[in-house]
């Protein structure tokens, strides 16, 4: 994309920022050359605002350089003078629209501020909204669109005046994969008609292959920077994913190569520095045994515990006991309207002691909506939830002791201290003095809390409050626990963390977790997942089985990597074939991998597409989640 | 300065305002409401005070005395109680607020030309209410005592008892009240009510209308784009301040359909003063919204530094000039004073530019810096 002696439009040089006594950005050095999309990969506090802000100009920054289309951003003057190019979405799904305006006011809005002429805001608008599909629901007030629509109208108004370059703080954050698709593309497609630059940012690692460069951002500082491509193989090693492991044989895996990632009943394990062959015949070496493995590329993920130089943690010592057969969590019919509106319409799923369930689905599926029912939170309109063989409708107070309950916002006082947040829930769930002080010593413990204690829950990382918020909905010691999108935004380290902790506490102590989530990639190490469209669970199974039944109905993956990659959809599409872009590659359903490449290829050649057949990708959660919400959307 | 951004900014603020419910009411119910509540509420008459009398000497003397108080629109004679016992709980549950203990013996006694003392209790737990009606008892006693005597003279001297009256009352006040002429407190509160009502409702809809684009991000619509501080201050705020001068008028209305106070000064001065002081109460809005970051804060602040000065500092309750030294200096200071000076002056008095330049002058003063440090220290580039 860069063309030698031209101008980048963002350059930054030991750029710093700071918040009181906190670095948010320390010492950052970036350049974004005219047309690319370059993406700022990180967790919460990364430091992605921070930067991107001061790149819109509506930050004070406090060292180093900044020059943003050849300014430099030294002063509110050198600022005022750029922003006419630039255009700025906030972070906050649609926070920066006015719920009380129709989409198309909250467009005019956007478009008269940056005084475009009337003719060409209005030919600007429908093309946008043609693009995005908004247009049908123009008259609609902006409080009553969904997560993704909101996303959608954000990114027009932040377009309309046809910016140079455009700062898109976190779009995706909190909305579901489906929508997050949806998003790149249309995205990939504007910047393609304008030719703007667009500056990104994400906390979901998968999203990396969306960007021509990334920079991956870790407590303020670069960890890595490049194409999304380089930066994973850069971390060269094998994922092995092992199948029927005895514990003992986990326990020894776990010893040797530092951490093993339960995923259902499968392993997950990352071996650095080893190819497929190497990683296969080390797991041979050490079980003494030939185990079933398949082995995958690495994914970033993989790539940002290794840089981060994560302290290899105290292995899992997971080991399944039997916990019974029969469901603690059932949902039966279960059923909830307001007015008109179905939010859960007959559900059905049952969750066994010592399993981790996992309920997906988009915003406004109804997730929530009936984790609540389930709570006695919300009554049933019909149907009934049965949890720890209690009719939820009707239990007392006394059956919510044995239900733990962690929701999004992290149920925290953020004025108290680690400790006195403990001892508060101890004392709401009635316990004595002695078993407090055992309980408290227990979560501790097992959160990592240990020099914290006396900490502000506020002042604790982000990490460490989501899991000193399940130290205290374990505090009573449930025996069911649900979760409702525990982990958003918080860093691929303390996720990993997080997801130990349920799975020592379900296969260990036999607690039965539902948990709710928008990360893929924790769906794939759930043992049951139930899918959610529409109120309905439209899916249910193992991630294994919905896999299959993927294959089944829409056949394989085949991916290709194309030079130009939107042609090359539309040339597949118009041919018959199940494409989708992804990034800068072609994800095609096909019967035969291996017999149709040539195929594909040949197809593309013909209409002068240079395209190579990478071979056949294993489907991931979220190919299931959107092929099947494609699927149900299109009915 | 550019005409199309500010226009866009204020088209898309009003129709927040006329959509949102909260804040609809907020800017047009709650100011009207606010006067009928204050209005109703805060009248300062004590009148038809519940009254009981204890006759122990039940005499043609004591009847007659006793009738005094019952025949004016002061007392509101609740009965006769035989015995002092019930009083205790009567007064305690504030049914009965003064009572009379007429002595056996004093129809007698005053026969006899003796002196007598007839027992009078008055709650005392509102002193300004206590006091009025220890008033009303003086008055009523000392034209019993009045007639008593003018009785004797006439018996003595032959003349009527008139006459006698008026030998006895040589000097009379003449008093006529000026502005006010029925001394009805509602006349004297209505017109600071408006100032009170025109001191808390702007800010409160400029600091909340501000402060919850900072909370939700729709802030950054400013700070990102070429719109300058000027035009969001002309833009977001002129309709805070059409929609408060609005208010204004419909109090005006209000003070004089509801409540009937007259109007005899110059209304169009009085529209320039209402204009002027409702920009710079919207002013001192925009300051709170600069220096909180929550709703909640701006709430609280708005509260605290506008009913407290309009109600304590302003004449309402405690004329100026009868607030302490370190009081009247606050009230100085304060924009609340000056506006109420110009609404009762208009009002009541009859007053005009001639007569209150100078207390224009000051709230145009205060409006301006308040615009003028708002203008400063708002920041399109901030630190956090």
């Amino acid at each position: 994309m860069t063309e030698g002696g031209k101008q980048p439009v963002v350059e930054a040089r030991g750029f710093r920022k700071r918040y009181g006594a906190q670095r948010a950005v320390d010492g950052l050095d970036l350049t974004i050359h005219a047309g690319e999309i370059f993406g700022l990969i990180g967790p919460d506090g990364a430091g992605k605002s921070s930067f991107m802000k001061a790149v819109a100009g509506v930050l004070q920054f406090d060292g180093g350089s900044l020059s943003v289309f050849g300014t430099a951003i030294d002063s509110d003057a050198a600022a005022e003078s750029i922003k006419d190019r630039i255009g700025l979405m906030p972070q906050g799904l649609g926070q920066n629209l006015y719920p009380d305006l129709s989409i198309e006011e909250n467009v005019d809005f956007f478009a008269r501020l940056r005084l475009v002429p009337q003719a060409e805001a209005e030919a600007r608008k429908e093309r946008l909204f043609a693009i995005t599909r908004l247009g049908k629901f123009r008259a609609r007030p902006m409080k009553q669109l969904s997560g993704g629509m909101k996303q959608k109208l954000g990114l027009v108004c932040t377009l309309i005046h046809a910016p140079l370059l455009i700062v898109l703080d976190e779009p995706t954050t909190g909305v579901d994969p489906v929508s997050r698709r949806d998003f790149w593309a249309i995205l990939a497609e504007l910047l393609q008609e304008t030719g703007a630059t667009a500056l990104v940012s994400t906390a979901y690692l998968d999203e990396a292959s969306r960007f021509d460069r990334v920079l991956l951002l870790h407590e303020g500082r670069a960890l890595a920077a490049g194409e999304p491509s380089s930066l994973s193989a850069a971390q060269s090693g094998t994922v092995l994913t092992l199948h029927d492991l005895q514990s003992d044989e986990a326990l020894q895996l776990a010893r040797q190569f530092g951490y093993l990632e339960p995923r259902g009943r499968d392993w997950r394990l990352f071996l650095a520095g080893l190819n497929a062959e190497a990683a296969q015949a080390a797991i041979t070496t050490l079980l003494g045994r030939t185990v079933q493995t398949r082995a995958s590329e690495p994914e970033l993920e993989d790539a940002f515990i290794a840089l981060v130089g994560a302290p290899p943690a105290a292995p899992p010592v997971v080991v399944a006991q039997a916990h019974g057969a029969e469901p603690v969590i059932e949902a039966r019919h279960l059923t909830r309207r307001f007015g008109d509106f179905v939010a859960v319409d007959d559900a059905n799923f049952r969750v066994l002691p010592g399993e981790v369930f996992g309920l997906l689905g988009a915003n406004g599926a109804g997730k929530t909506t009936a984790i609540k029912m389930l709570n006695g939170i919300l009554p049933p309109s019909s149907g009934e939830g049965w949890v720890a063989g209690a009719d939820m409708k009707r239990a007392g107070r006394a059956i919510k002791a044995r239900i733990g309950y962690m929701s999004q916002a992290f149920s925290l006082y953020t004025d108290l201290t680690a400790i006195e947040n403990i001892q508060l829930y101890a004392s709401i769930y009635g316990l004595s003095r002695q078993q407090a002080r055992e309980r408290a010593r227990w979560i501790v413990d097992m959160a990592g809390l240990a020099g914290f204690e006396d900490a502000l829950a506020a002042s604790l990382p982000m990490g460490l409050r989501q899991r000193l918020a399940l130290g205290c909905a374990l505090v009573h010691s449930p025996r069911v626990l649900f979760l409702d999108e525990p982990t958003s935004g918080v860093d691929p380290l303390g996720r990993r963390r997080f997801w130990d902790i349920l799975f020592r506490l379900a296969r260990e102590e036999g607690v039965a977790v539902l948990v709710t989530t928008h990360y893929m990639s924790e769906a794939e190490r759930c043992d049951k997942l139930a899918l959610m469209f529409a109120g309905r669970v439209v899916a249910e199974g193992t991630p294994a089985s919905l896999k299959q039944a993927l294959a089944a109905r829409r056949g394989k993956l085949l991916a290709l990597e194309v030079e130009a990659p939107r042609q090359a959809l539309v040339q597949l599409q118009s041919a018959g074939v199940d494409a989708s872009l992804h990034g800068r590659r072609l994800h095609c359903f096909v019967a035969d991998p291996a017999a149709e490449a040539p195929r594909l290829c040949q197809l593309l050649a013909s209409a002068g597409l240079a395209a190579r057949a990478l071979g056949e990708l294993p489907a991931s959660m979220e190919d299931v989640f959107v092929a099947l919400m494609t699927e149900l959307e299109a009915t | 300065m550019n005409l199309q951004r500010i226009t866009a900014y204020a088209y898309k603020e009003w129709r927040e305002i006329a959509r949102d419910r909260l804040f609809f009411s907020l800017a047009f119910v709650v100011p009207p409401l606010l006067m009928l509540l204050f209005g109703v509420g805060l009248s300062l008459d004590v009148e038809h005070i519940p009254f009981v009398v204890i006759d122990q000497d039940h005499s043609q003397y004591s009847r007659d005395y006793a009738a005094r108080y019952s025949s004016g629109p002061y007392f509101n004679l609740l009965g006769q109680l035989d015995h002092p016992d019930r009083l205790d709980t009567l007064m305690a549950s504030g049914t009965v607020r003064a009572a009379l203990i007429i002595p056996a013996g004093f129809g007698a006694r005053l026969a006899a030309g003796k002196p007598t003392e007839v027992q009078t209790l008055i709650d005392g737990t509102f002193p300004s209410r206590a006091l009025t009606t220890k008033g009303y008892l003086d008055a009523i006693n000392a034209q019993a005592n009045l007639d008593g005597l003018a009785k004797l003279l006439a018996q003595r001297s032959g003349l009527t008892e008139d006459a006698a009256r008026q030998r006895l009352t040589p000097v009379k006040l003449a008093v006529r009240y000026r502005y006010n002429e029925a001394v009805l407190s509602l006349w004297s509160i209505v017109p600071k009510l408006l100032m009170v009502i025109l001191m808390i409702s702007p800010p409160f809809l400029t600091s909340i209308g501000v402060v919850r684009e900072k909370e939700s991000g729709a802030i950054f619509n400013l700070y990102a784009s070429n719109l300058s501080r000027g035009e969001y201050l002309l833009g977001k705020l002129a309709p805070y301040v059409a929609i408060s001068f609005l208010n204004a008028w419909v109090l005006w209305l209000m003070a004089l359909w509801v409540f009937g106070v007259p109007f005899r000064g110059s209304l169009a001065f009085f529209a320039l003063a209402s204009g002027v002081y409702v920009l710079c109460t919207t002013g001192i809005g925009l300051l709170v919204s600069i220096a909180t970051r929550s709703q909640v804060a701006a709430m609280i602040v708005t509260a605290i530094v506008t009913v407290v000065p309009a109600v304590l500092y302003s004449g309402v309750l405690i004329p100026v000039p009868s607030l302490g030294p370190t009081g009247q200096l606050i009230a100085h200071a304060l924009p609340a004073m000056y506006y109420t000076e110009i609404a009762v002056g208009c009002f009541l008095k009859g007053s005009g530019m001639a007569d209150l330049w100078p207390q224009l002058l000051v709230l145009a003063g205060y409006a301006a810096a308040l615009f003028t440090a708002g203008f400063l220290l708002m920041s399109k580039r901030p630190k956090v």
